[in-house]
């Protein structure tokens, strides 16, 4: 197996796998996606709500706030020996507001100071004059499977690798392939007159091009062993960090079926 | 008050709304400020673009 990073940043990366089935690939995006453990606010003790926003309308844009983790101070709820939460599976993030103001993301004061909102101005509620609010949320690990606010991922998805052949016996240099696509990724080269393939990574394999070939020279294929795997998180874990715990949980379960007695 | 998350993909998308909505009222172009945003699926783009804000 061969990895490339194409492009990365804080909550992007690209990668070109090659060497791998579509099998393998594709357990990689569902862990991606829904097994792996990040923070979000499960229960919501509301002390004092004053504000137009109902209760429970509250608590659930409290949990889509994505939190910033650290998977290795914090243990799974299951995993814990306490019977509700405790310090050592759960953080509480406090919030004491009075009004006219718009609350945000980052009026809530965590316990913990890894463990914060990623976005700091995500407007929660609005306060009028002298109304008030005064809540504890408390933030616990969990996996996407069960709800989709631990989802750290949002998006998580591969395509084949495209590879587009120009037959030159039979490609009569219309250029109409050129003009149609629509992602720029063939060319009419007039010094050599043919057409050039200029970056087939930007193509979606549309097949708008050979669709208006008439003497068909053009054929795009995909790679049936070379992918092109793109994970954009919410913040909550760093993209390689997704991966790389994605291929921890990955082994374990393959050790799982391989040790199954 | 804006979703928190795009409902198609789940990228937080609230916590841009207000510099949108600040920066087209200065002039510029939509398109110019969700590309400067990093909101480039079009899920996303629709969550900011049809945003009424209503109280």
């Amino acid at each position: 197996m061969n990895i490339d990073i194409k492009t990365k940043d804080e909550q992007n990366i690209i990668l070109i796998i090659e060497g791998v089935d579509v099998p393998f690939i594709n357990a990689l995006r569902r862990i991606c996606m829904v097994e792996i453990p990040t923070m979000a606010v499960e229960n919501v003790e509301i002390y004092k709500n004053d504000s137009r926003i109902f209760d429970e309308v509250l608590s659930h844009r409290l949990g889509l706030i994505p939190l910033k983790t650290d998977l290795d101070s914090i243990t799974l709820r299951e995993e814990c020996d306490c019977e509700d939460h405790c310090t050592s599976c759960s953080v509480s993030l406090l919030l004491k507001e009075t009004g006219p103001k718009v609350v945000y993301s980052g009026d809530l004061t965590s316990q913990d100071s890894k463990i914060v909102p990623v976005h700091d101005r995500i407007p929660l509620l609005k306060l009028r004059d002298g109304e008030e609010v005064e809540l504890e949320a408390i933030a616990q690990l969990g996996i996407g499977l069960e709800h989709a606010k631990w989802q750290p991922t949002t998006t998580s998805a591969y395509m084949y690798y495209p590879v587009i052949t120009i037959d030159s016996e039979k490609c009569e240099v219309c250029a109409k392939c050129a003009d149609e696509c629509p992602r720029g990724v063939l060319q009419f080269d007039e010094k050599e007159n043919k057409i050039i393939v200029l970056d087939p990574e930007q193509c979606t394999m549309c097949k708008t091009c050979s669709k208006d070939c008439e003497p068909s020279a053009i054929t795009v294929e995909g790679r049936e062993d070379k992918f092109i795997f793109k994970i954009e998180t919410d913040g909550s874990l760093s993209p390689e960090e997704v991966i790389t715990t994605a291929c921890d949980i990955l082994a374990q379960k393959s050790d799982k079926i391989l040790t199954f007695k | 008050m804006i979703p928190i998350r795009c409902l198609s993909c789940g990228k937080v998308v609230s916590g841009y709304y207000e510099e949108y909505k600040k920066r087209t009222e200065d002039g510029e172009n939509p398109k110019d400020v969700l590309d400067d945003l990093g909101l480039n699926k079009y899920c996303c783009r629709r969550m900011i673009i049809a945003h009424v804000e209503v109280w």
